[in-house]
């Protein structure tokens, strides 16, 4: 197995009926990295998430994740690659019908044989990597707001310690202020636990400040590839707009990573 | 190697109590960790409290994560020791900033006392009052809607014809197949019990009067309705629900519009308007089916079945049943409607608030009938 590239995306073709969202496209993420994807509305970043994730099936092409190919695996193998991941979708996805703790404690409960008196415990301080107090656990998701909601899917995301964890617009509805606590949150992840990380988001700031690298797709391509400085260097009329519809955000600040959030 | 195979054990260099780990500590292997740490002959068991491990050795490490690192100071802290004053050493660098990030956080990771739960007088009382306040609201819901359609008759304009015709055909004209196969099948069974008991004493075609009055005055209107309240009932709470949920009741508002107007009067006047001529499908449905029964089973042709029909079916009976289609409509319209519309901000009430209204509806109807039987009875009608 290749324990260096955790995603493999080759050759991937998309249709929806005559209309092709990828044609033909290839990428590789290595341990460690935090990628963020972006793209014009339509250009199909949601659509590879789940095509990655084995929630939709690309219409060719191979997906491998952590060495799994997500399309042509057996079922047992795709469950033991199913929880060596975390996925955080856009608005939570919480269960409405637990609580927060309920939610965390679920793939602890199917999935692991965590010993019962240390089980909230460990609920906790998932609750708290993700930035939430522990009470927070005893309130039902509709009693959160937008941010906690999307710290409390996060916390569920981490609850089996996923090698790779995807982030589907993690701050978009945040205030900036809550958007870059979770942008520091995020880069802890990454810098101190070790996690890959692979987020769909629209947020210069977020693009600029800790992500290591931006995947920039449109046309069905990857367009450019690399680190904020490469990518805006590239002469494309789409991203000389999306990065030039900010001027001011160069300068942002990489958050501490030994301080945590 | 069986060095290698333990993942913790104590040893004590120059009086001081050291905690080696080895291994690979994951969220995978928590309980055998556990039982090694904490259980019955563990390593810390053989600690005693006036030499408690003052720092733990890491260079056998192989692997740890962070549920794996709450355990060892979760087990520290029930042996005795400090986590946070606990030494750590020899650690490989990702290892130790693990380590630090759970510790660091530990104190917040305490287990709060479990909230007390309501005991048995508390929780009657609390299902009485909900109750009370679900009933309250209801009324409420109830004058609101009477009030509108006041005013829609006195301002026909403001009507939204649009809805009331697509709610027409929704509830009315799609639910028509359903009710006529149920109160034809109705009508068969009720002709063949009867039958059954009318052919002893040879009186084969007093069946028919059994069975029209039946039909048209009773079991026409309850099963209509009663098929209608799980119909058209959810299904006006299923929309609603989904509606506020998703904020379109809201956004209905903002525009300066009513939701009761847009929304409720529409379905309420279409199940009024249509429950009266789907009761009426079940009669003609419910006699068919009876009329054919006793044509296969009791020697009574079609046309002897309707000359005795012109007898024993008085058109009060008829008028009667019909009559009472209304007044269950309204009922099962407005509690879809209102059920509908008080769905809290999650997905799960409008499954909640559905089933509360399929079951009220139907509680609603047998009610009602209860109350008309006897009304009629003391009416001599």
């Amino acid at each position: 197995m290749n324990t260096d590239a955790v995603i493999e995306v080759d050759g991937v073709v998309t249709r929806f009926g005559s209309q092709t969202v990828h044609d033909g496209l290839s990428l590789q993420i290595r341990r460690g990295e935090l990628v963020a994807l972006i793209g014009g509305s339509g250009s199909g970043k949601s659509v590879l998430l789940r095509e990655i994730l084995g929630l939709q099936q690309p219409t060719a092409g191979t997906v491998r994740l952590l060495g799994t190919d997500m399309w042509n695996a057996p079922e047992h193998e795709l469950a033991a690659t199913r929880r060596r991941f975390g996925m955080m979708f856009q608005e939570g996805a919480l269960f409405s019908s637990l609580d927060v703790a309920g939610n965390v404690a679920t793939p602890l409960l199917e999935h692991t044989d965590t010993p019962p008196e240390l089980l909230p415990r460990l609920v906790n301080l998932r609750l708290t990597l993700a930035g939430l107090d522990a009470e927070v656990g005893a309130k039902l998701p509709s009693q959160l707001s937008g941010g906690m909601k999307k710290r409390a899917a996060l916390a569920r995301a981490l609850a089996l310690e996923p090698e790779v964890l995807f982030l589907d617009e993690p701050t978009s509805g945040l205030d900036p202020i809550t958007a870059r606590a979770f942008d520091a949150l995020l880069d802890f992840l990454n810098r101190d636990l070790g996690l890959t990380v692979l987020m769909v988001t629209h947020d210069l700031d977020t693009l600029l400040s800790i992500a290591r690298r931006i995947v920039v797709l449109g046309r069905g391509k990857v367009l450019a590839d690399g680190s904020a400085d490469e990518v805006m260097a590239v002469d494309d009329a789409w991203i000389k707009s999306y990065f030039s519809s900010r001027h001011t955000v160069q300068s942002a600040t990489v958050p501490g990573s030994a301080d945590g959030t | 190697m069986a060095e290698a195979q333990r993942s913790c054990w104590i040893e004590e260099h120059d009086g001081e109590v050291v905690l080696h780990l080895g291994g690979a500590w994951r969220l995978a292997a928590l309980r055998e960790l556990s039982r090694q740490l904490g259980g019955p002959g563990g390593a810390l068991q053989a600690v005693t409290s006036h030499a408690l491990p003052a720092a733990v050795d890491g260079a056998a490490l192989q692997h740890i994560d962070t549920a794996a690192a709450l355990l060892l100071l979760d087990a520290l802290a029930d042996a005795g020791a400090d986590p946070q004053q606990v030494a750590l050493r020899r650690f490989d660098a990702r290892h130790e900033r693990v380590l630090e990030v759970v510790r660091s956080r530990f104190a917040d990771t305490a287990v709060a006392p479990p909230r007390l739960a309501l005991t048995l007088p508390g929780r009657v009382g609390k299902t009485v009052a909900d109750g009370a306040e679900l009933m309250l609201g209801h009324v409420e819901f109830f004058g609101r809607t009477i009030t509108e359609i006041g005013r829609a008759l006195l301002r026909p304009r403001e009507l939204r014809v649009h809805e009331l015709f697509a709610q027409l055909g929704q509830v009315g004209v799609n639910a028509i197949p359903v009710v006529a196969l149920v109160t034809f099948l109705i009508g068969v069974v009720m002709a063949y019990m009867l039958g059954l008991q009318a052919e002893k004493y040879g009186a084969n075609i007093f069946v028919v009067d059994g069975v029209a009055l039946g039909m048209a005055r009773e079991f026409s209107p309850l099963i209509v309705a009663t098929i209608m309240a799980g119909r058209s009932g959810a299904a006006f709470t299923a929309q609603l629900g989904t509606m506020k949920l998703t904020e379109e009741i809201d956004a209905i508002r903002t525009l300066g519009l009513s939701p009761a107007q847009v929304l409720v009067l529409p379905r309420v006047l279409a199940l009024v308007l249509t429950l009266p001529l789907l009761v009426f499908v079940g009669d003609v449905a419910g006699l068919a089916g009876a009329m054919l029964m006793a044509n296969a089973t009791l020697d009574i042709p079609p046309q002897a079945f309707i000359d005795r029909l012109q007898v024993a079916l008085s058109p009060r009976h008829y008028v009667i049943g019909i009559g009472k289609a209304p007044v269950f409509a309204l009922f099962i319209a407005v509690i879809g409607c209102r059920m509908g519309m008080s769905v809290s901000r999650d997905t799960r009430s409008i499954g909640i608030n559905t089933t509360s209204t399929v079951v009220q509806g139907i509680v609603a109807v047998i009610l009602l009938d209860a109350i008309f039987a006897v009304i009629f009875q003391e009416l001599g009608l």
